[in-house]
Formats: C-alpha cells, sequence, structure tokens
C-alpha cells in the first residue's frame, strides 16, 4: 500500500480498512491478519498499526478477542452507520472541492448525473 | 519490559572539534527512531557514542538506568559495517565468529533472515555486493536478542528491491519491547516505519518529535518538514 506521507500513517491505514468492509472485502466477523503480519504486508511500523486498531475497537468496528485476535463487528447497524459516514466524507469532499470552483448545487446534480451516464457507457463497452 | 534509552549533557571532541555539544534525549519504549541530519552532523558519532565504541565523551548514557560500559554494550546491538572482518572470510564465518562472541546471538533467527534475504552462506565478504553486504549486517545485528538496535545508514547506496527487502525484514525480526534506532539522511523511504525522529543539526538535538504529530500538527510530510528545517536555517544567515 502506498502512503501519502501528509496524511497520519494510522489513519491511512484506518481508512483503507474501513473501505474494504464496507466494499465487501472483509465481511462481518471476519478475523483481521495478526499485527505484525499487518505490519509486514502494509510495510509499517507494529505500533502504528496497534495505533489504527486501538480507534477502530474503540469506534467499534473491530472487536477484539482476548487471545484469539482482532474481528469485524457483525454488528449490521455499526456497519451501517460506518457505510453512511465513509458515503458523508466522500460526498463532502467532492462538494467541497467543486463549492470551491462556485459550481452551483443544481450544476452539480446535472454534472455528476452526466458523469455517471459516462461512466456507464464506458463499463459498458469494458464488458 | 520496555526499553529507556538516556543521554544527559553529551558532549564529545575530536582534534579541538566540537563534533557534539550538550546532547540530552530521551527515548523510551518499544519503538523506531530515525535519526536524521546532513552528513557528518554527526549521527555515527552519537551511534558509536551510545554503544560505546568511541569513548572519551563527557556526559551520560544509560540503557534502563545501566551506565557502566560492559554492562551497557550487552545491551545494545549496533550494525557493525564488518571493516574488521578478512575480505577472504565466508558469511558462513563471519556467523559462527558472532555466536561465539555474542552470547545473545540467536542462530535460528539468523537463518530465518538469512533465507527471506536469500544470503548464500559459501560467499566470501569480497564478493558481496553493497546490498548484500548490508543485508548480512541486518541480519547479524537483529540476531542479536538485545534491548537496544543501533543501524548506521543501513539503505545508503542500495537499490529499492534491497531496501524493501531489509525495511520488511526490520518489521518482522524487530522484537517487540526493544527500541530501534536507524539513521538516515535521507528520510522518505523510511518515513512510513518511524515512531519518531531526532535530527541532529549543530553538533546539538534540534528536533525530537512523533512522526504522526508532524504529519497531524503540521500537515507536512516527515521529509518536508526534514527539509524545512534547513531551509528556515538558510534564510535567517
Amino acid at each position: 500500500m502506498e502512503f501519502d506521507d501528509k496524511v497520519p500513517i494510522y489513519y491511512q491505514i484506518k481508512t483503507a480498512i474501513y473501505d474494504r468492509i464496507i466494499a465487501g472485502q472483509l465481511a462481518p466477523g471476519d478475523k483481521l491478519p495478526a499485527v505484525r503480519q499487518l505490519a509486514v504486508s502494509l510495510t509499517v511500523n507494529v505500533n502504528t498499526v496497534q495505533r489504527a486498531l486501538r480507534e477502530m475497537i474503540a469506534e467499534g468496528v473491530i472487536v477484539s478477542q482476548r487471545g484469539r485476535g482482532n474481528f469485524v463487528t457483525d454488528d449490521p447497524q455499526i456497519i451501517e452507520q460506518l457505510r453512511e459516514r465513509l458515503i458523508t466524507q466522500y460526498l463532502k469532499q467532492l462538494y467541497d472541492q467543486l463549492h470551491r470552483l462556485r459550481i452551483s448545487d443544481e450544476q452539480m446534480i446535472d454534472e455528476l448525473t452526466a458523469y455517471i451516464e459516462r461512466q456507464g457507457d464506458s463499463n459498458d463497452n469494458n464488458a | 519490559m520496555t526499553t529507556t534509552l538516556s543521554i544527559e549533557n553529551l558532549n564529545y571532541r575530536r582534534n579541538l572539534k566540537k563534533i557534539l555539544t550538550d546532547v540530552s534525549l530521551t527515548l523510551s519504549g518499544d519503538k523506531i527512531v530515525g535519526l536524521l541530519g546532513e552528513n557528518g552532523a554527526g549521527k555515527t558519532t552519537l551511534m558509536r557514542l551510545i554503544a560505546g565504541v568511541a569513548k572519551n565523551a563527557k556526559g551520560l548514557v544509560a540503557v534502563n538506568n545501566e551506565t557502566a560500559l560492559a554492562t551497557r554494550k550487552s545491551m545494545i546491538s549496533y550494525s557493525d559495517p564488518l571493516g574488521g572482518m578478512a575480505t577472504n572470510l565466508k558469511i558462513t564465518d563471519v556467523k559462527s565468529f558472532y555466536q561465539r562472541v555474542y552470547p545473545d546471538f540467536d542462530e535460528q533467527k539468523y537463518d530465518q533472515m538469512s533465507s527471506f534475504l536469500k544470503l548464500d552462506e559459501s560467499q566470501r565478504l569480497s564478493a558481496l555486493s553493497k546490498g548484500t553486504r548490508e543485508k548480512l549486517v541486518i541480519s547479524l545485528t537483529l540476531a542479536r536478542q538485545t534491548n537496544v538496535y543501533l543501524l548506521d545508514e543501513p539503505f545508503s547506496g542500495i537499490d529499492s528491491m534491497s531496501r524493501k527487502k531489509i525495511i520488511n525484514s526490520i518489521i518482522q525480526w524487530k522484537p517487540a519491547d526493544s527500541l530501534m534506532i536507524i539513521s538516515d539522511h535521507y528520510v522518505s523511504e523510511i518515513a512510513p516505519i518511524l515512531d519518531e525522529i531526532v535530527v541532529i543539526k549543530d553538533n546539538t538535538v534540534a528536533v525530537h518529535k512523533a512522526a504522526d504529530a508532524i504529519r497531524e500538527e503540521n500537515g507536512q510530510s516527515i521529509e518536508d518538514y526534514y527539509e524545512s528545517l534547513y531551509g528556515e536555517a538558510d534564510s535567517n544567515d
């Protein structure tokens, strides 16, 4: 995984794992790899992985079971809240950036609709 | 037990030239610390003083409150560039030498690293490329079970594939409760594995800060932050 060195690494690890959960690559109840294994595969420090895990555990998305490891929560409500939070977060980035370009709300909706249609076309062509 | 390295008012001169002035530093916990500074800033000297290889400094160096040289040396594994070894020795001879000299040398751990880094034990030191030599140095240094690991510029002049392998072995084989100091004058390649950085500038410690605190508080990459320390100095001159 490539990191942006301007953003705290623990935060980027957290974001990457949350993305995988919402994308379904990590399912509810799945076990996470051991801390050192995660550190090796991400090429980061063990302490940084631990800090990311601590935050995810505090937020309830990851559940730590003593002696067994760390698991993705199987509470559908927590996953749903996470999904909404991520969607809002990414939409906010998009909205703020377009807003800075003085694109009106109506224009934004039109542009987004047109963009999605174009994406759909190119996806069909690729298929 | 967590490791604490404390340095108090360390002063070191060589040939009437100040190398280090009033260095005070406390490093605590199972961390990886980047020791940064320009070439000639005194990084290697500081490592040699911590390791007890360089002597006659004023001030105090202690590992877990132990200041006696022999005790301290047994708690520190310092990456020796193997300069004292005859070049016709084979890797396996160097390994046997380490086993004889260091009672804390863990052969099993060495063998794991050696096979991960694809070292050929029958090769002679004179035949090793710079990258392979550094892989050997890292394996020997990490195979000792100690409280403190000092790696002096393990990545200088090494290709990116070897660098990645070495970084991976550090993450994999650094004992959980140990403190590791890695010196480098080029930070971006090791930034993701550092907990803290210490910058040596103008013969002393200019900065000691957590890596993620720099990213969080300054919104800067470690490299940009490090370079800004020098940029400011230039404009003040």
